[in-house]
């Protein structure tokens, strides 16, 4: 008889993952981590800094990129997508269609003279849109595998047979038009889904004036603005005028306790608002702060200390109440309309920055996925787990961490994630 | 594979068979991505500098606007439709700028929507056409309403269609170079006024995404039925012809005919027909009368005097119009009524289309004579 397999098959490279690969590869057992994006890192390789230490985000997480890249047990399969499962708890089937890079990844090394000669210009999705990047591009400076993709929606030869610039001035010899789609079986014994949030769409919010508003930003998109890698060098600029943003103003649950929305908290926002106008003032100590917020929830290890110290030290205002509007002046700077409920009076003020605090929602596609996996998704299409079993999705064998369950901060998801490499661990070893 | 166009046909089907516009797009993306392998040689034409350092990327070939190969592209993109491309309104105004309407001999609209974008933060530049002698033009980037009011004195005027008078069309490419070089700087979006032809390689390079174009966000074309070229020549044949002399030219303009406004006032009026044999060789050979893929279309035809006629293409270009006028940088030309206005707006466009169709027409007979000539049974 065949043996059961000693493999676990980890969907999505993020931080959750990440740590669920690494766990379950010191402990011996084989792992495929599989990432649609051309690499690793997810939503954590995009922030600037971390709650509540303020840590550096990718400096924390790039020994963890490094790690995973070159564990021996651990086998990395970006730009692939999970397409089919058979089989059941102890011997899953797992197609796996593996996209071609048109870049040989063991003959680039990543010097970036192709993208620096590339003629196409297009939004970068890293950096929040925020910047345009080229056709052939590396998703982000410290991504791993540190190898170029080509984006096949954008490349004039892929597209239209014209052009081919990159492959005249790559001296390596990596680009490989020839590379086609792969669908490859994979025989793992157990699996952990770790596919991460997309942050909601405050279009929806028409009253806030998001994208109507040039100085009314996203979260994500000011931690593009705020890292030192992102499009505008770590300075705090607005995108009006490119003047330095000193008076700002952080509005909480965007999309989040919202009937009109999504009903649930989103958990992390009043914490890196807090990180945010903690940064804001340490790049520039002019600089004023004032979050709206419903309730201030800071619950985690050392939460309560970081907000106290926000308000003690880092020149920030907590103001309870829900922003009923946003509107702006002549010179484009928004004004917000709330009501102020300590007083019970209905306030304006008019800053220079507005940071809108969106929901983290299920990643687009999780619905395609679940089906795929024969898993349940709750109401809000996060996957369905129980209270006392907290990591294991309907289905045996398919566990699951980090934001893909529910919002959840990074220390919580490092931890789900231990728990989901042991659940998934004792699985395989039985 | 189907083998790549490069430049080698580009130089065959268009160069050589002068139906070259000399815009420059192909130039201009070429020593923008620093591939330096064309320049803009003779009498303006684009050339090799040197062969060798040509990859045939075929680019080059694509975003001409005299191939047709994204034509249908680019048609379906801006939802063209007969006979002068979308537009979603027409109408007639000018500006409200005193030193605008001093220095402007029309309406000045383009100079006060383009101080509209700057003064809002909308664009970091605009790339305009700068007098620099009396038949001779630059372009250069305007950053500050200082320097598009000095640039707008002869630019903007009525006279929209002979911006490029004197030839130097061919700064129309150190300009794109130059917007590449102030990308650094964080210089996101700059606005670019131009004729057909440069607005459809513009248009051409959007379409595929490439530098420099990507910077364009907003393009204010002019009605153009043709650009002039004079060397010494054909200068002194029309000097001859008209009975004039260059020297005393104060503006022109083109309306229902073409119009020379001398010193102390004096007007004549040509037939267009008549200037013809000054006129560009590959004017001939264009389509585009009324800059069909334009945010806005602009030009003195079928408004009064100190009036601009324009014409809102795209989403785009309508907010911008609108805004502008909102904000009080141009004002519409009042009418009696709804009817009159109705019936102006009519009139205004009967004139557009009917100018249109005269350059649809000649640019087929021009390249039916062009076919004809070398294949053997083409048609006359």
């Amino acid at each position: 008889m065949e043996e059961k397999p000693k493999a676990v098959l980890v969907i999505g490279g993020g931080i959750a993952g990440i740590q669920a690969a690494l766990d379950l590869g010191d402990m011996g057992i084989k792992v495929h981590l599989v990432e649609r994006k051309p690499s690793i890192g997810g939503r954590m390789a995009q922030l600037d800094k971390t709650f509540p230490t303020n840590d550096c985000s990718i400096c924390i997480l790039a020994p963890k990129l490094a790690d995973c890249f070159r564990h021996p047990n651990i086998t990395l399969h970006t730009l692939s997508e999970v397409k089919d499962v058979t089989g059941q708890v102890g011997d899953f089937s797992v197609k796996l269609r593996k996209y071609a890079r048109f870049v040989d990844e063991k003959k680039c090394v990543n010097c970036g003279d192709c993208a620096a000669k590339c003629p196409v210009k297009v939004p970068d999705e890293f950096d929040m849109r925020l910047r345009k990047r080229e056709a052939i591009y590396p998703y982000y400076l410290q991504g791993v595998p540190a190898v170029m993709a080509i984006d096949r929606e954008n490349c004039l030869y892929l597209t239209r047979g014209v052009c081919r610039i990159c492959e005249k001035f790559c001296t390596r010899e990596a680009i490989d038009f020839e590379q086609k789609d792969t669908d490859i079986t994979l025989h793992v014994g157990a699996i952990i889904v770790a596919t991460g949030f997309d942050p909601y769409d405050p279009s929806g919010i028409p009253q806030y004036g998001y994208k109507r508003y040039r100085n009314v930003i996203v979260s994500l998109e000011y931690e593009r603005l705020i890292c030192a890698s992102g499009p505008t060098g770590g300075h705090l600029l607005r995108l009006s005028d490119n003047k330095p943003a000193e008076k700002i103003a952080f509005v909480q649950c965007v999309g989040s306790r919202d009937l009109k929305n999504n009903r649930y908290c989103s958990s992390v926002c009043c914490m890196h608002a807090t990180k945010e106008a903690m940064l804001a003032y340490e790049h520039n100590p002019k600089v004023k702060s004032y979050i709206f917020y419903m309730d201030l929830r800071a619950a985690g290890k050392g939460f309560q200390e970081y907000i106290a110290r926000g308000e003690r030290e880092y020149n920030i205002s907590y103001v309870r109440g829900r922003v009923a509007k946003i509107t702006e002046d002549h010179d484009e700077n928004p004004i917000i309309w709330y009501e102020e409920t300590q007083s019970s009076k209905t306030k304006k003020t008019t800053v220079d920055l507005t940071v809108l605090a969106t929901s983290l929602m299920p990643r687009r596609g999780v619905q395609e996925l679940a089906k795929v996996l024969g898993v349940e998704l709750d109401e809000y299409n996060f996957f369905e787990t129980d209270p006392l079993n907290p990591l294991d999705t309907t289905r045996p064998g398919i566990f699951v961490c980090g934001c893909c369950r529910e919002p959840t901060d990074i220390p919580e998801s490092v931890a789900q994630a231990s728990g989901a490499s042991e659940r998934a661990a004792e699985t395989v070893m039985r | 594979m189907e083998e790549i166009k490069t430049f080698k046909d580009l130089t065959r089907e268009v160069v050589e068979k002068q139906i070259c516009g000399k815009c420059g797009g192909c130039v201009s993306f070429c020593s923008a991505g620093e591939l330096n392998a064309l320049e803009m040689g003779e009498n303006d034409l684009p050339r090799y500098i040197n062969e060798d350092r040509c990859l045939k990327c075929g680019i080059c070939y694509l975003i001409c606007p005299q191939t047709d190969t994204l034509n249908v592209e680019l048609r379906e993109k801006f939802g063209w439709k007969q006979p002068i491309g979308n537009f979603q309104r027409i109408t007639s105004a000018q500006t409200t700028n005193k030193k605008v309407k001093k220095i402007c001999t029309d309406g000045g609209v383009v100079t006060s929507l383009l101080l509209y974008l700057l003064d809002h933060n909308l664009i970091n530049g605009a790339v305009v056409s700068k007098k620099t002698g009396r038949f001779a033009r630059k372009a250069v980037i305007a950053r500050t309403t200082g320097e598009l009011i000095e640039a707008a004195g002869s630019t903007f005027s009525g006279s929209l269609h002979l911006e490029e008078l004197g030839g130097k069309y061919t700064t129309y490419t150190p300009i794109l170079s130059t917007v590449k070089s102030l990308e650094k700087k964080y210089l996101r979006d700059i606005a670019v006024v131009g004729t057909p032809c440069q607005i459809n390689a513009i248009r051409k390079m959007q379409c595929l995404g490439i530098i420099p174009a990507h910077l364009i966000k907003y393009t204010i074309g002019l009605f153009c039925i043709e650009n002039f070229s004079f060397d010494d020549v054909a200068r002194e044949r029309l000097e001859k012809k008209l009975d004039i002399n260059m020297e005393d030219i104060v503006k022109l303009n083109i309306k229902d005919d073409f119009i020379i406004t001398l010193t102390k006032g004096v007007a004549i009026h040509v037939p267009l027909e008549e200037i013809d044999e000054v006129a560009r060789q590959a004017c001939f050979a264009c389509q585009d009368f009324s800059n069909e893929y334009a945010d806005i279309s602009v030009g003195g035809l079928g408004s009064p005097d100190g009036y601009t006629t324009i014409l809102m293409r795209t989403e785009l270009g309508a907010s911008v119009y609108d805004e502008a006028l909102r904000k009080g940088y141009i004002q519409e030309r009042t009418f009696e009524d709804a009817e009159e206005s109705k019936l102006e707006k009519t009139k205004m466009l009967a004139k557009v289309v009917s100018f249109s169709r005269r350059k649809k027409m000649r640019a087929k007979e021009r390249l039916s004579e062009l076919a004809g000539g070398e294949a053997v049974g083409g048609k006359a």
